[in-house]
């Protein structure tokens, strides 16, 4: 831990160094509407504190979250909302002000997102990284953790979904197969007779765009466990999570 | 002197003679005549063209860091605590966000009041959490110090849940807080947080939900 700590305090340093050395050339915008406001912080509540006028030229700083933090002509800064900047500015060529917008839900390309579900009566931590092979077929990879109170699992699957209806933004309902693996750690005696198996699964869901980047995501899995038992084996999951797309 | 004078000139006198019968062979330079083009060429641009690189803004979504601080780990005192945390800031109010911590538990009073009695072993003791959380700044705004300089703050909540490592058994915990953070640059921030992980024990015979507080200060940066 203490090494941990060390290396983080390292990484610190030396991103310090990196933001002082880099001297990248700055984005100028110039503003075409009457006025653009500045305000005091990145948020909607912050006091706008200063005010820049037609024609005159904005440097952006960066970006955090809808907020960009610019210069006004005469030095003063401040934070300006993502909609001005596309809307009320321009590049001083005449272009159009190259602030990206957000990826179209129906068309995004990537997903990462974690949720808390129930796996064979266990309570389950999941986390998942998706990406979007065509509009409505996904490959997948996720990695859970189930903690009962007989034992705990670590499962790790991979598979493809698919997506019945992607233009309905809200709510649309999805199917999907994959395969994976799951490790026992047991608490309670007595111990599994297998400790690690492979399986298979077949899943059903629904996902819906919440705002912006967010969505929510909420699935049911049917697994079949493959073991050397003689004994069918097969369990079922439940699962809902929020996730950002990019 | 003079013979030596004499050879010096004879000298001088030979190469301007070379230097003469060269010049008798050269040819006389040959006499072209440009023939008049039928049309006058285009004339060529000798502008190179200007590539117009746009600078591209940069985005200061994620955050990472690390922290310390006590954790109150019910029935075995409380302890110092360290870890890492990182964060990815979706929109002004909401971010998502992972801890990873460690602790080491103390005597548990029962161990401190019959000293021969051992609850937990050496490993055991070992505090140990991973939690993912979704965060909201709920209370956004500005400090100042004197005059002249304001940071930028917010007071938000955080819930989540993960797995906590404790008596050599992971467990499903929940965990649920309040915390500060103070931007003191563009790039680094401060936090204090206060955050409560529950999880179901029955390490002294009887199932109970354990409640272990942690109250941390961390420094974090921004990228």
């Amino acid at each position: 831990m203490r090494r941990l700590l060390a290396l983080i305090l390292l990484l610190q340093a030396f991103h310090l160094g990196v933001a002082e050395a880099k001297k990248r050339p700055l984005l100028q915008l110039v503003v075409t509407a009457p006025y653009v406001e500045m305000h005091s912080g990145p948020g909607r509540g912050f006091p706008v504190v200063h005010v820049v006028g037609r024609d005159e030229t904005l440097t952006v700083l960066f970006s955090r979250t809808d907020w960009y933090k610019v210069r006004a002509p005469l030095g003063a800064v401040g934070w300006v909302r993502r909609d001005d900047l596309t809307l009320h500015t321009e590049l001083p060529t005449g272009e159009p002000a190259p602030i990206p917008p957000y990826p179209e839900f129906a068309t995004h390309r990537w997903e990462v997102g974690a949720g808390y579900g129930v796996y064979n009566r266990q309570n389950l931590v999941t986390a998942y990284a998706d990406y979007s092979l065509t509009e409505s077929l996904d490959a997948e990879a996720v990695v859970e953790q189930a903690l009962g109170t007989l034992d705990n699992r670590i499962i790790a699957t991979i598979g493809m979904r698919h997506t019945f209806i992607p233009e309905w933004k809200w709510f649309s309902p999805t199917a999907g197969i994959g395969g994976g693996y799951q490790h026992i750690v047991d608490k309670v005696p007595p111990a599994p007779l297998e400790s690690n198996n492979e399986m298979a699964y077949a899943s059903l869901g629904v996902r819906g765009f919440i705002t912006r980047r967010f969505m929510w995501r909420a699935d049911w899995r049917y697994y079949v466990v493959f073991n050397h038992l003689n004994v069918y084996e097969d369990l079922e999951e439940w699962k809902v999570g929020f996730a950002v797309f990019f | 002197m003079e013979s030596r004078l004499c050879s010096v000139f004879l000298a001088a006198a030979l190469l301007s003679g070379c230097s003469w019968f060269h010049r008798g062979d050269r040819k006389p330079a040959p006499v072209t005549v440009e023939e008049p083009q039928a049309e006058p060429t285009i004339v060529e641009p000798q502008v190179t063209r200007r590539v117009v690189k746009t600078p591209k803004v940069k985005a200061r979504d994620f955050e990472i860091g690390a922290y310390f601080g006590a954790i109150s780990i019910q029935d075995f005192g409380v302890n110092p605590l360290y870890g890492v945390r990182a964060a990815y800031h979706v929109t002004e109010d909401f971010f998502l966000e992972g801890f990873l911590a460690r602790a080491k538990a103390g005597q548990s009073s029962l161990e401190e009041v019959f000293p021969d009695i051992t609850v937990l072993s050496n490993s055991g003791r070992q505090f140990t959490y991973y939690d993912l959380d979704v965060g909201y700044n709920f209370l956004p705004g500005e400090v100042f110090l004197g005059r002249g300089r304001a940071f930028n703050t917010a007071l938000y909540v955080v819930a989540g849940m993960g797995d906590v490592k404790f008596a050599d058994q992971d467990q499903f915990a929940l965990n649920f807080g309040v915390g500060t953070r103070i931007l003191i640059t563009d790039w680094l921030a401060m936090h204090l947080d206060v955050r409560d992980h529950v999880f179901e024990s029955s390490l002294f015979g009887v199932d109970k939900n354990v409640h272990n507080v942690e109250g941390t200060l961390s420094l974090t940066t921004w990228f």
